[in-house]
């Protein structure tokens, strides 16, 4: 009788696991995105000052719960000397968010070059891309419609993925939380071929 | 008025952070506590035992324990493994035959449950040195991308010149203030 009230407990409260790579080129505003995604979703969590965040070199991890799910974000350096070290991450993620400085118009071909480089990579197929235009509120930045045709290029290789590019504003926040839910709804569509992480404790 | 009383906590900062700095030997882990504290370089001998120190940062107390980095005396780091925040430690990136026995030893330690909560600052030292290792084979020779639940930070550093030692304080205080 334990074990059924045990049971059901566990099968309750029991969150699917999954992580989620946060890539692009350095100064796209990973770590600011990481820390106000956490800031939204997690209850008495302060933050990072933003204007404290300095270049990552090496890892910075977050955690947040949504809908029955754990999403675990994997924030790594994005400078190039770095980028080699990010395939290392890449069969044991669930998703992919490709952050774009879209007020960087100089660096946006090395940044889709980037892009290109990664998906092109075995242990990515079938993975859901999520590309968020970061610092929309600069003037003259590119939009998404700007943004969308470049990466679109690309879409051969992309194939069959769920691919996205969404507008963000990551120092306020704006358009965090959109992304977030695609996020979660793709992950779970994709169950199938990346179950979660606690998967064995079914 | 909650607001207020915890600025004032944060301004004077109540409780010492805990820091252990650990590393092979000859690392250079004496050199950058000292370099923090008095801010220049002393003469060292390899430490035997431990030194401590109180240092303060940009109105940060922490209590930094510089642990002797010698064969013999490693296993004894776990006896100070217990409330630490931070592990700070020290690569030598000249001396890459070693580099092994430093991943085996970073590994062995982060193993410890006592260390679940602490967060990881790489110091790969001697940068002023010419043919040294940069941070990628630094991470790749310490099998880092094996560490997937903890947030880590590898600072380029040389103890000698003073350089990148403030950039990982900056760090360790602003990743601290935000784990509590």
């Amino acid at each position: 009788m334990y074990t059924l009230f045990h049971g059901l407990y566990k099968y309750l409260t029991q969150k699917d696991e999954f992580w989620v790579l946060i890539l692009g080129l350095d100064n796209a505003g990973k770590t600011t995105y990481l820390e106000c995604s956490k800031t939204k979703f997690k209850k008495n969590y302060k933050g990072i000052n933003p204007s404290k965040i300095t270049t990552t070199v090496g890892l910075n991890i977050g955690n947040i719960d949504i809908h029955r799910v754990s999403l675990n974000f994997w924030d790594l350096g994005g400078q190039t000397e770095l980028q080699s070290l990010w395939d290392k991450y890449y069969a044991e993620c669930h998703a992919i968010i490709y952050i774009v400085d879209s007020s960087d118009r100089e660096r946006m071909d090395e940044s889709k070059k980037t892009f290109e480089k990664m998906i092109c990579n075995e242990n990515l197929g079938g993975i859901p891309l999520l590309i968020l235009a970061n610092k929309q509120d600069i003037p003259e930045c590119m939009g998404v419609r700007e943004v969308k045709p470049i990466f679109n290029q690309n879409a051969h290789l992309i194939g069959r993925r769920d691919f996205m590019v969404m507008p963000i504003f990551a120092l306020t926040g704006d358009g965090i939380d959109e992304g977030i839910q695609w996020l979660v709804q793709s992950i779970q569509r994709n169950i199938e071929v990346r179950p979660p992480k606690n998967f064995e404790d079914y | 008025m909650g607001g207020f009383y915890s600025y004032f906590k944060s301004l004077f900062g109540e409780k010492e952070l805990r820091i252990l700095i650990l590393g092979l030997d000859g690392a250079g882990k004496t050199t950058i506590l000292y370099r923090l504290q008095v801010g220049e370089v002393v003469t060292t001998i390899p430490t035997i035992g431990f030194n401590v120190e109180q240092v303060t940062y940009k109105n940060i107390k922490f209590q930094v324990w510089d642990l002797g980095g010698q064969t013999s005396i490693r296993p004894y780091w776990r006896c100070y493994y217990s409330n630490t925040d931070a592990v700070v430690y020290v690569i030598d990136s000249v001396d890459r035959e070693r580099m092994g026995i430093a991943k085996d030893e970073l590994m062995y330690m982060l193993k410890e449950e006592e260390l679940n909560g602490a967060i990881l600052t790489i110091l790969a030292n001697k940068q002023d040195v010419e043919g040294c290792m940069n941070v990628t084979e630094i991470h790749q020779a310490l099998g880092l991308d094996s560490l997937k639940n903890r947030t880590f930070q590898i600072f380029k550093t040389s103890a000698k010149k003073g350089i990148g030692l403030d950039e990982a304080m900056d760090w360790l205080c602003n990743t601290l203030q935000n784990h509590k």
